[in-house]
């Protein structure tokens, strides 16, 4: 399963033809194991979706960042509508009896969210998006192709850079008027 | 695809190849060192970003009582600077989130070597990088 232009002794699977045997056309098992950078037949997540020249390289780049960016502004919007949908606190009091016959009032306070509300099922919607964009990056990275994971890091910084910074200066605002 | 105990791996680039046991005792040692890293930038990160906002929130409360005092625009140069130094902050984190990200994708591809000593590396060194670096977030 190893392709490499070198003589690495393929260890894990000592034939390579008996791969292609089953699947006909399903994909072809040229899975890179190393770092590589190129932009000839390089497929991507999708069959059909294949890059062979350097200007669908360049679209599949600003795809990758702008997903990755996606990505980190999910993450960080899914935070921030956790904290606004758990500022409702629930009170409830209820009547108990106290030493001496007295009456007291008991109150529980709750924080947090029913399961049908709709705030919880928002959460739970962002939430399977969030883990097949997450899964959709791994396997972006597992190509190894060396542009494609650039791609992915560059806009996971530059995400974590526009989105976080709201979130910091929110955090900072709460933390310090109050 | 299963995993295998072997002592031949290529691992993430081209020039990585190991052959030797010592090759792969040095490979697990430098996967386990990977692995502790990012536990502790993740640690690291957190700790930065508290030492940030106390330190912003410090000089604030030192400017209302200057522009108090003041009548002139006097609040723009202090208001200016802070939000320079808190990009400069906000820029080094940006630059540590994505070394984590890459650590993180490093660390699974490694594990999708399918050699077992490598994964028993990974595993080990998240082990020992929580271990050591989990306890620093409680303590202020």
């Amino acid at each position: 399963m190893a392709y490499n232009s070198t003589t690495v002794p393929s260890h894990h699977h000592p034939t390579t033809s008996a791969s292609h045997s089953h699947g006909e056309g399903m994909h072809n098992m040229m899975m890179h194991m190393t770092f590589y950078f190129g932009f000839k037949n390089v497929e991507l997540l999708f069959s059909g979706l294949v890059i062979n020249t350097a200007g669908e390289m360049a679209g599949a780049f600003v795809a990758v960042f702008l997903l990755a960016m996606f990505y980190e502004g999910l993450k960080i919007a899914r935070e921030s509508l956790l904290r606004k949908s758990q500022v409702s606190i629930r009170y409830n009091s209820m009547p108990v009896p106290g030493p001496n016959g007295t009456i007291l009032m008991e109150t529980h306070k709750t924080v947090g969210q029913q399961m049908l509300s709709f705030p919880h099922l928002l959460q739970t919607v962002l939430h399977i998006i969030q883990v097949v964009i997450s899964y959709f990056l791994m396997l972006i990275f597992m190509t190894y192709n060396g542009y494609l994971c650039i791609a992915v890091a560059a806009g996971a910084g530059t995400g974590y850079f526009l989105f976080s910074w709201k979130k910091a200066v929110v955090v900072d605002i709460t933390e310090h008027c109050h | 695809m299963h995993f295998i105990f072997s002592n031949e791996v290529v691992l993430l680039f081209d020039f990585w190849s190991v052959h030797s046991p010592a090759g792969m005792a040095l490979s697990v040692l430098v996967v386990l060192f990977l692995a502790v890293l990012y536990e502790s930038i993740k640690v690291g990160k957190a700790k930065l970003l508290y030492w940030a906002v106390v330190s912003m929130s410090i000089p604030a409360s030192q400017l209302t009582e200057e522009t108090d005092q003041d009548s002139s625009g006097s609040d723009s140069p202090p208001v200016s600077t802070t939000r320079l130094r808190w990009l400069f902050c906000h820029f080094g984190q940006s630059v540590i989130h994505v070394l984590q990200v890459v650590i993180g994708y490093f660390m699974m591809l490694a594990v999708m070597s399918y050699n077992t000593w490598i994964f028993f590396g990974v595993i080990l060194g998240s082990a020992v990088g929580y271990y050591l670096a989990y306890p620093l977030l409680s303590m202020v």
